[in-house]
């Protein structure tokens, strides 16, 4: 399907919301995605109220039609207030911090005052009939290929909404509520499906220079779009970006239909996978937003601005040229910007020298450890942080050597206290190797490995081995 | 800049020096900040020493309030709704963006489904929250309950009220009510009347079921537990506010619900007095020099002089244990004094500071010590020990160093 963009007068606005990566915003639950059984379940009614104009939103008007009574699934992470049960805790000031990186990078000015808001919602999907929401900043703009100023409308960080367990319409899971979001909203200044997508790309490269959420589903694009003579409709669920092209064009045609049969009408519509969209409900107005009174007013002080302007992350484009400056090859590299490692490899390579262990210590050696040990990769990650590694590779060429570092790293895993852990062993390494090569003759050097290595399993490096093995052989 | 021109509610445009900002003012509780609610109905905040020139686009227009009264169902029983304050009648004005005491009608659009129960009739009394009210509104809650007690044509009376002190009034209106011809449900919210969430509409309904029953006791009724599927009906001197936030804060203490409720149902848990053509007789004399004191290590007792000092009638101590204070064993031995404060006319009540269990001088020595002071040992809530005590006490002939 192809369309004459220009003339059909395509305007198109995205929404991109992007989970942080950290804990929930209004408490201190972790957030955390759980696949296992919930521990019990709430059930509650959500009745329609009257909004602040003394009506009630269009929108909420639609869902209150549909189901009022829900079911909750609870987990051990989750606390009174996502059960609605407690009123929120102070806002969570990391996600301030890191809404307010993403807000410098988009060039967006930042409002010293703001109020968090409460934004009806009565779909179930969250408990307390509400979403809260604050706009953090405005007016910012990023660039794209062609020199095109795209504006950025507005940045809100909000909390995210329960999600809905695959085999019911009415019972949702509390794990994902109040996870923190930071919705960017640009203005409507793209022109064809193509910028739409670029412009995805770029916000997406910025938004993983911060601290935020990777994976399926911790990044969601809606796509505003309307031709000449229709009205905004809002298409969310974007689960492939790859479809995003083929959606546009299909919705363009569904638009021009209802131009043709003068049906238009502002709405929310839902992305299938194969390209079409169907009706979620009306598009929401301001009726439904109101302040969230449990908690005060946001001052977001001048020294927080500044401050985090100063400490900008780097993009991955430029963090690639600088980890090139370390020698590191493509591939370690690669690991570092995947893993998210730039930070703790930035701390530890302002004391240690070697780098390339560095950057294996973060990236390849945990991995390993993890597979080995039969561990979860985060809880060795938790384990091996950047102090410890620091304590651990400050001693390289002094109390150990660089081939015990991964030997040293697994035993902490194993919670041998660090001073233990990096003991030599007094194994005499050369006259066991030429003990067994006496054993048992005219074997290959590997098989001698195999036997030292189940010999002094975990005491030896298995680089060590095979030295004093080439030596003698 | 001279920006306080405006008025909240009112629209108007804001240039600062990066930009114009249109929009309607909101109430701002800090005076260096205004408020203001832009199109997207989000809130922002300016600094007013970065507003450069303030105009007013439309003035605030007076809320037009528009009250749709329905005809009453002839078919259904008339409840009286006694309206005081608290969580559940109060909302956020949209204009202002302060918290505001609703209209009396609001209650019904909480919970549309009490039209299908009864035919509402509201009354207000007061506006209060709970906090802030004292044993004076007590007897006007109690007054305004006799007038609807008193009328044939009402089934049943429904209090809401704030739940801080929800408690207190319960027991005093079981005190202050004698020979009750009708059920008295007392319910509250503790989730605000604005979101979807709201616990009121679910309290107000099993209320109502409440109020339509036949049961005769003053009850308080709220969620027995996290979910909106059951209210319970506590006796109103038995409960107590157990929880800072949650649903289901009111607890039975050492006690058993009337009943469970459900909109469908009411089961019975116990037996209960039922309605009646009796004739209701209100007693409110109340004495408020009542005190109350937690016992708590290291205390000294010289506090007790103090409240004899200041004319106290009768004094509550929140005692440990099964009911134990400092004795002769401690640096701070309590029993001289109780005993002497006892001589001097004070009325001196032991109640547990456990609050579940009952209290046994008789199990250790200080225990048995404090019984032989003459203290009398109460198995109720403090609370309801408070409002026993004071309502005992409001009645001269009560006691005997009392001149008549």
């Amino acid at each position: 399907m192809e369309h004459d963009y220009k003339k059909l007068g395509l305007k198109s606005g995205l929404e991109i919301h992007q989970q942080l990566d950290t804990h929930k915003l209004f408490c201190d639950c972790p957030s955390l995605l759980r696949q296992d059984e919930p521990q019990y379940e709430i059930h509650r009614t959500l009745n329609p109220v009257i909004g602040e104009t003394g009506k009630i939103d269009r929108a909420v008007a639609h869902e209150a039609t549909q189901n009022k009574d829900f079911t909750y699934q609870v987990y051990d992470t989750n606390c009174l207030v996502e059960l609605d049960e407690e009123p929120p805790h102070t806002i969570n000031q990391e996600a301030i911090k890191i809404s307010l990186q993403i807000a410098h990078l988009l060039n967006c000015k930042i409002f010293p005052v703001t109020q968090i808001m409460r934004k009806t919602v009565t779909d179930g999907s969250n408990t307390s009939g509400f979403q809260r929401t604050a706009l953090i900043a405005h007016d910012g703009y990023i660039e794209i290929s062609s020199g095109k100023k795209i504006a950025i409308d507005y940045l809100m960080l909000e909390e995210d909404s329960a999600r809905k367990t695959p085999d019911s319409k009415t019972t949702y899971k509390l794990d994902r509520l109040g996870i923190p979001l930071v919705e960017i909203a640009t203005g409507p200044h793209m022109h064809t499906p193509e910028e739409i997508k670029e412009v995805a790309l770029k916000i997406g490269e910025i938004l993983r220079a911060c601290k935020v959420k990777r994976g399926l589903g911790t990044i969601r694009q809606d796509v505003n779009i309307s031709i000449t003579g229709s009205k905004r409709v809002e298409i969310k669920g974007f689960q492939n970006p790859k479809m995003m092209i083929k959606t546009i064009d299909i919705e363009i045609a569904r638009q021009e239909k209802c131009v043709k049969e003068k049906i238009c009408k502002n709405e929310v519509r839902n992305a299938l996978p194969d390209g079409t969209t169907e009706f979620l409900r009306p598009m929401p107005g301001a009726a439904r937003m109101y302040p969230e009174t449990d908690h005060p007013l946001l001052k977001i002080p001048r020294n927080l601005i500044d401050e985090t302007k100063k400490n900008l992350p780097k993009l991955a484009s430029q963090n690639s040229s600088y980890l090139k400056e370390f020698r590191l090859n493509d591939e370690l590299i690669r690991l570092i910007l995947k893993r998210n490692k730039i930070e703790e490899f930035k701390i530890l390579a302002k004391t240690i020298p070697n780098h390339e262990l560095i950057a294996k210590s973060l990236t390849i050696f945990p991995k390993e450890i993890a597979k080995k040990e039969n561990k979860p990769l985060e809880e060795i990650i938790t384990i091996l942080n950047p102090h410890t590694l620091e304590a651990i590779l400050e001693q390289v060429d002094k109390k150990i050597s660089a081939n015990d570092v991964k030997l040293i790293l697994q035993k902490i895993t194993q919670g041998i206290p660090l001073e233990k852990a990096m003991e030599k062993s007094d194994i005499d390494l050369k006259s066991e190797a030429q003990k067994i090569i006496k054993q048992k003759p005219n074997l290959s050097q590997g098989a001698y490995m195999g036997l030292l290595m189940q010999k002094f399993k975990g005491q030896v490096s298995g680089k060590d081995v095979s030295d004093t093995l080439k030596e003698l052989l | 800049m001279k920006t306080k021109t405006f008025h909240p509610g009112d629209k108007i445009k804001l240039q600062t020096k990066t930009k114009t900002w249109e929009g309607h003012a909101l109430e701002s509780h800090d005076p260096e900040i205004i408020l203001l609610k832009i199109k997207s109905g989000y809130n922002i905040g300016i600094r007013e020493s970065e507003i450069l020139n303030a105009t007013i686009i439309k003035k605030s227009e007076k809320p037009t309030s528009e009250t749709q009264t329905q005809a009453p169902n002839s078919n259904l029983p008339n409840v009286a709704i006694i309206i005081t304050g608290g969580t559940i009648s109060s909302r956020l004005d949209p204009k202002s963006g302060g918290v505001i005491s609703t209209d009396k009608e609001t209650i019904l659009t909480i919970a549309p489904e009490l039209k299908e129960i009864c035919n509402p009739i509201i009354e207000s009394p007061f506006m209060k929250s709970s906090e802030d009210m004292d044993p004076q509104d007590w007897k006007t809650i109690a007054e305004t309950c006799e007038k609807y007690l008193n009328d044939d044509s009402i089934s049943g009376i429904i209090l809401t009220h704030g739940t801080d002190t929800l408690h207190y009034t319960g027991a005093a209106l079981h005190f202050f009510i004698q020979n009750l011809n009708k059920p008295i449900a007392l319910t509250y919210s503790q989730r605000s009347i604005d979101r979807a969430s709201t616990d009121a509409a679910f309290n107000l309904i099993c209320a109502a079921k409440y109020a339509t029953s036949d049961i005769a006791e003053i009850a308080l009724i709220g969620h027995e537990n996290q979910d909106d599927s059951s209210c319970l009906a506590i006796p109103a001197s038995k409960a107590k506010k157990m929880h800072t936030s949650r649903r289901d804060t009111f607890k039975p203490i050492n006690a058993t619900p009337i009943a469970r409720i459900t909109p469908n149902k009411i089961e019975i848990l116990k037996t209960f007095n039922a309605r009646s053509n009796s004739k209701p007789k209100i007693d409110t004399k109340f004495s408020d020099k009542i005190a109350i004191i937690k016992i708590h290590p290291g205390q000294n007792p010289s506090i007790l002089d103090y409240y004899q000092k200041e004319g106290y009638k009768g004094i509550i101590l929140e005692a440990t244990g099964l009911g134990h204070v400092p004795t002769k064993e401690s640096r701070a031995n309590w029993i001289p004094k109780i005993k002497k404060s006892i001589q001097n006319g004070v009325t001196m009540v032991a109640t547990a500071q456990t609050t579940y269990g009952l209290l046994n001088p008789n199990v250790y020595t200080p225990g048995r010590d404090l019984q032989k002071t003459g203290i009398i040992f109460l198995n109720e809530t403090t609370e309801t020990a408070y409002v026993k005590l004071g309502w005992i006490l409001g009645h001269k002939t009560w006691n005997p160093k009392e001149k008549l």
